[in-house]
């Protein structure tokens, strides 16, 4: 929390001083309202008395008039631009936290990415995020506001009474800082305890609705609800004595003001009494009481918020990602390039012989081998998607245009540009012009056409009603697997890479159709380093096409 | 289907969001109630604070009598200070309860609902979205059931209190707090109203935001990959820019409202505090003016803050209102659906204890189908997402346990729609489908990406299997071809799958879902490409495990995989249906 704390003062410094400002001239205005009233009735009544008992009494009616009109409008305008004015800092400050997490998300490898599921990255991005503007307006603004006024009342009254001074700033003091002290410590470890239980919650709610169709065929939709229930049980206990903890010390809190307001009131009425101060300075010292209270009351409930805070704080820590800079890759690719692995965990044929794998440029290289061979860890290699310490483990060797080269580099960084079509499909959600589009900038829509005839789906846009503006859904369900499939095929065929990686392109595309795409794009990838990812020689393969090949059974 | 014919009692549409939150309001209204007894109760206790502490002033100030002339006032005093504290707290409690019963009642809805509904309904496509409508959006209705409804009777109640106490005193002050205490609420409604609007809006884009993030961030190797990370850094930045604008527009307008209010409790207690003074300095003389003492005066302008600030506190939880409304009008749309079937309703009414669950669920294991054998029966079927388009139609076939119906097809040509009409997910757009068990009976469906859980290779198969012992799944497993799992590298059983399916090949992970089905093997078994992402080796095995479902089941196949034309009975293709009447036998 700290850290965060840190890079809110650093950047918006500024912004926080004239924020605590506006709200201290709007906490200010309302008291010195209450106790200005309440003197100046109570010395009117006190000189009304006198003049009706033919005292002759100069009295200005004016002067505090004014002060009192002044206050009512410096309240009211006080307040309305402190909260705008603080709202604001800290949603811009919420926007760069958002901005600088995924940016730094994204400078993860690939590896240390998936480990962590996506349900909570979500759950870090906007609720996290959204946690932290209690750093501003609960933890901050608050409490120094309320010490400020304190003091401000204790210069006041030190004027009139210097000994009563001390004690009331003493005893306020005393019961803001213990107020706030008390509630972090008892509501801290429920706060973070019912923060986890919803992000919990939130990853079982996707997952649950992620297994629907399954768990719905089978009528187990109810039964698997219960890991959901279970935990929600769970919450309603965490909050109700998360919830009742904080209106305890909200009680003790104003048990505190009463009994504090009692013996101020007894010790002004007394002094009246012996004449020490006057009437109307005695009301307006229970007034600003009064006024004080209001202010400290709110302290409990803002920091019943610092666990939820904290959890978020904490999840959100830098320490968390150890970020690896991406290093440039090299302008020229390799004209061949040969990796030797050896004792590779997943790959099992590395273990029993070293596997060498040769990349020539503008060859087409086949991998074949039954599923769980490691054809996907293959690929994960050799396009630079695997760690790099594990790379080191099982690659032997790297020898880049017969030289030998540093097994750290690992491969990918041997090829300025690579294409890697992937056993999955990835239709973000956004149009169909911006899924083939992603990352180009500006492209005409004669290249996207021309695509998607290549991958044969031409046919299919055309009768989309939206055409490119066709907005492919969430999970992509509007469009079949096999569309989908096109759709990262044709997305390659839009860039230059110079080493491509299909990773069993055609899944889900039947074989006359695998083969009239293969055809359409051949050309393009005769161009290129292809690597081709299959269970054996695929039958779109025509048996002319000269190919190398990697067993891996 | 005979279930259907049984009407249940009207299912309530909810019109706005307000009706929704009213709706659920209503089952915990007593607690809600003795909230607002509460709160009454603590107005009260707060006029006698304060009226005992003016006559003590009066009584020490103006008539010069020791503080303990009376002692029963100072008592008075301190004892209803307390009384007013100690009804505050009660106040909360009973709110607070309230609320976390409603939430929780609304949370078991919306899973009921999600649970009635087919699970192609639109508003499931992002599970993300939905699971925030069910996380967050329901978290901030807290403000609304704790503090607003019972603020929204009391603002009305101590008012009126101290109003009486006022008028007591003075009319006048009285007239005048009466005259401003009407234009408070009108100004609040046109301000409200639009801070509404603005609400619903802010909860939706929060919503489309997170759907958003969740996307991009699962497709952010895609993205690496394709070195389009500063065009989407661009588009989180726009996203969150946007996300800012409107709440703070939003704010703008929220705050409005309490502004208003702030201003005439300022100008009220400006305005009493000079006319008091003035009266008590005897610069006024109409009206009831002189009749004002020290004692009322002071109580006047004490009291007139108090007035209002039961109306200030029900506009600060007016975003807590407003929260609440927008995040209720979000749930329409699931609480407004027509229920689907009640398919899973039937099968589980009245199951509300874990013993009763875990006995139907058994039964479903030990009777999955009668002496009869089970029946497909399609009859003039036409199959599609709306009437303006429709992927195929007139497709007519009969399928009987002990057969493989293989259905094939160009991509795109609707075998995944078919067997979702099949599933019983879709509404056939005309023609119907009988089966026999019913539709009220677990079938087995799995989709072309099988889910499957970020948690161990047990709890996978027991989710499906609750009955299957670990010697069964042992066998099932090694039979589909996946030994390794046992090998020196996993960790048998309790083998992790991540949520992209870590660890696992695709084939692997077709496989471990198929496993789940013949553990816990359905009269109806329908199948999308089961092997499409399989090797020849691989392939076999689910060629023998499709083999011996299809023994006591009928097996629904979607596949472009020809060689399971081999073990088809049936045999539909959805390219040629024209001129060959739907099915060839195979």
């Amino acid at each position: 929390m700290r850290y965060w704390f840190n890079l809110l003062y650093k950047t918006q410094g500024k912004r926080i001083f004239n924020g605590v400002l506006l709200a201290f001239i709007t906490a200010f205005s309302g008291v010195s309202l209450l106790m200005l009233s309440g003197w100046f009735i109570t010395a009117t009544a006190l000189a009304g008395l006198s003049i009706s008992a033919g005292l002759i009494i100069i009295f200005d009616m004016y002067m505090p008039g004014s002060g009192i009109r002044f206050f009512a409008l410096s309240r009211t305008v006080g307040r309305y631009v402190e909260r705008l004015y603080n709202h604001d800092t800290i949603l811009r400050l919420v926007s760069v936290f958002r901005l600088h997490l995924f940016k730094r998300l994204s400078a993860l490898p690939m590896q240390q990415l998936r480990a962590t599921t996506d349900s909570e990255w979500l759950s870090r991005l906007t609720a996290d995020l959204d946690a932290l503007d209690s750093l501003l307006l609960r933890f901050t603004i608050p409490p120094i506001i309320s010490i400020l006024l304190i003091i401000s009342a204790a210069i006041f009254v030190s004027f009139i009474w210097p000994e009563l001074a001390l004690y009331l700033a003493g005893f306020l003091l005393f019961c803001a800082i213990s107020a706030i002290t008390l509630t972090i410590k008892c509501t801290k470890k429920l706060g973070i305890r019912s923060a986890s239980l919803l992000n919990d919650m939130r990853a079982d709610v996707i997952e649950h609705l992620s297994g629907r169709l399954e768990l719905k065929s089978h009528k187990l939709l109810q039964h698997h609800e219960r890991h959901i229930l279970k935990r929600l049980d769970e919450l309603d206990d965490t909050q109700a004595s998360m919830f009742s903890r904080i209106a305890n010390i909200q009680l003790l809190l104003d048990f505190l003001m009463v009994a504090g307001l009692s013996v101020l009131t007894i010790v002004v009425l007394y002094s009246v009494q012996i004449q020490v101060i006057d009437g109307a300075v005695a009301v307006m010292l229970v007034l600003m009481f009064l006024g004080l209270t209001e202010v400290l009351q709110s302290l409990p409930s803002q920091f019943s918020a610092w666990g939820k805070t904290y959890f978020s704080a904490q999840r959100l820590r830098p320490e968390n990602d150890n970020v690896t800079a991406i290093k440039e890759p090299n302008k020229y690719p390799a004209k061949s390039l040969t990796i030797t692995l050896n004792k590779h965990p997943n790959i099992a044929i590395s273990q029993i012989k070293p596997l060498d794998v040769v990349l020539n440029e503008n060859e087409l290289l086949l991998i074949s081998g039954r599923s769980g061979a490691g054809k996907s860890t293959l690929a994960n290699i050799l396009t630079g998607m695997t760690d790099c310490t594990e790379i080191k483990r099982s690659i032997t060797s790297i020898v880049v245009d017969g030289k030998a080269q540093s097994v750290d580099l690992g491969v990918a960084n041997r090829y300025p540009s690579i294409g890697y079509v992937t056993q999955s499909n990835s239709v973000l959600t956004g149009t169909l012009a911006y899924n083939l589009s992603l990352g180009l900038g500006d492209i005409s829509e004669d290249k996207l056409w021309t695509v998607l005839q290549m991958v044969e789906l031409d046919a299919w846009a055309h009768k989309l009603k939206n055409g490119m503006d066709t907005w492919l859904g969430d999970t992509g369900d509007q469009i079949s697997g096999g569309q989908a499939r096109r759709v990262t095929l044709a997305r390659l065929l839009l860039r230059d890479p110079k080493l491509v990686v299909l990773d069993e392109p055609f899944n889900g595309i039947d074989a006359l159709m695998a083969a009239r795409i293969w055809h359409n794009i051949f050309s393009w990838l005769k161009q290129r380093t292809v690597v081709l990812l299959s269970h054996e020689r695929p039958a779109y393969l025509p048996t002319d096409v000269v190919i190398q090949q990697v067993r891996l059974d | 289907m005979l279930s259907d014919d049984k009407k249940r009692p009207a299912k309530q549409a909810f019109l706005t969001g307000r009706a929704l939150l009213n709706h659920f309001a209503s089952d915990k209204k007593q607690v809600l109630w003795l909230s607002v007894i509460a709160g009454t109760l603590a107005t009260f206790f707060l006029a006698m604070q304060w009226i005992s502490f003016a006559w003590l002033v009066e009584d020490v100030i103006i008539d010069q009598h020791s503080f303990t002339h009376q002692p029963e006032w100072l008592i008075l005093f301190i004892c209803s200070a307390i009384g007013r504290v100690v009804s505050t707290r009660l106040q909360t409690m009973f709110g607070q309860n309230a609320s976390i019963a409603i939430r929780s009642n609304i949370r078991k809805k919306l899973l009921f609902l999600w649970r009635q509904q087919s699970p192609l309904s639109s508003h499931l496509h992002s599970p993300a979205a939905a699971a925030t409508q069910w996380v967050e959006d329901i978290e901030s209705m807290d403000g609304y059931f704790s503090k607003y409804w019972p603020q929204q009777m009391l603002a009305f109640i101590s008012p009126l209190i101290i109003l009486c106490v006022v008028a007591w005193l003075n009319w006048l002050c009285a007239v005048l707090l009466l005259i401003s205490a009407p234009l408070i609420p009108l100004f609040m409604i046109l301000v409200g109203m639009g801070a509404e609007q603005l609400n619903q809006k802010y909860s939706l884009i929060r919503q489309r935001l997170a759907g958003h993030f969740l996307n991009r961030v699962a497709n952010l190797t895609t993205i690496k990959l394709l070195h389009a990370e500063q065009a989407v850094f661009g588009e989180v930045e726009a996203a969150s820019d946007s996300y800012r604008k409107i709440i703070t527009k939003t704010l703008r307008v929220a705050f409005l409202s309490s502004t208003v209010l702030e201003f005439f409790t300022s100008v009220a207690i400006a305005s009493l505090a000079i006319y008091i003074g003035f009266s008590l300095y005897g610069a006024i003389n109409w009206g009831p003016a002189s009749s004002i003492t020290l004692f009322s005066g002071l109580l006047i302008l004490i009291l007139a803050p108090e007035f209002f600030q039961p109306l200030r506190n029900l506009s600060q939880y007016y975003h807590d209102k407003a929260a609440a409304l927008g995040a209720a009008n979000n749930l329409l749309e699931v609480f407004n659906e027509e229920p689907k079937q009640q398919s899973e309703d039937q099968v589980f009414t009245e199951t509300k204890t874990d013993a009763k669950l875990k006995q139907i669920t058994d039964k479903q294991n030990i009777t999955p189908f009668p002496n009869q054998q089970p029946l497909l029966n399609i009859h003039n079927l036409a199959i599609g997402y709306s009437p303006d388009s429709v992927l195929a139609e007139d497709i007519n076939l009969q399928v009987k346990g002990g057969q493989l119906l293989a259905i094939t097809g160009e991509s795109g040509a609707g075998k995944s729609t078919l067997l979702y009409t099949l599933a019983d997910y879709l509404k056939p757009l005309k023609g119907n489908v009988v089966t026999f068990p019913g539709k009220q009976m677990p079938i087995a469906y799995l989709p072309q990406r099988p889910w499957l859980k970020n948690a161990s290779v047990l709890s996978n198969l027991e989710e499906f299997a609750p009955n299957a012992t670990q010697e069964q799944m042992r066998e099932t497993l090694i039979e589909l071809g996946l030994k390794e799992i046992f090998g020196k590298s996993h960790n048998g059983l309790n083998t992790m799958i991540g949520e992209h399916g870590q660890g696992f090949s695709g084939g692997q992970l077709q496989r471990l879902a198929l496993a789940r089905v013949m553990l816990n093997p359905t009269a109806i078994i329908l199948l999308d490409e089961p092997t499409a992402k399989l090797d020849l080796i691989s392939k076999e095995y689910i060629y023998s495990a499709l083999k011996k479902l299809k023994s006591n089941a009928i097996v629904v196949v979607a596949t472009h995989d020809l060689a399971l034309l081999d073990i088809a009975d049936v045999h539909l293709d959805l390219n040629q249906r024209e001129g060959v009447e739907g099915a060839v036998l195979v």
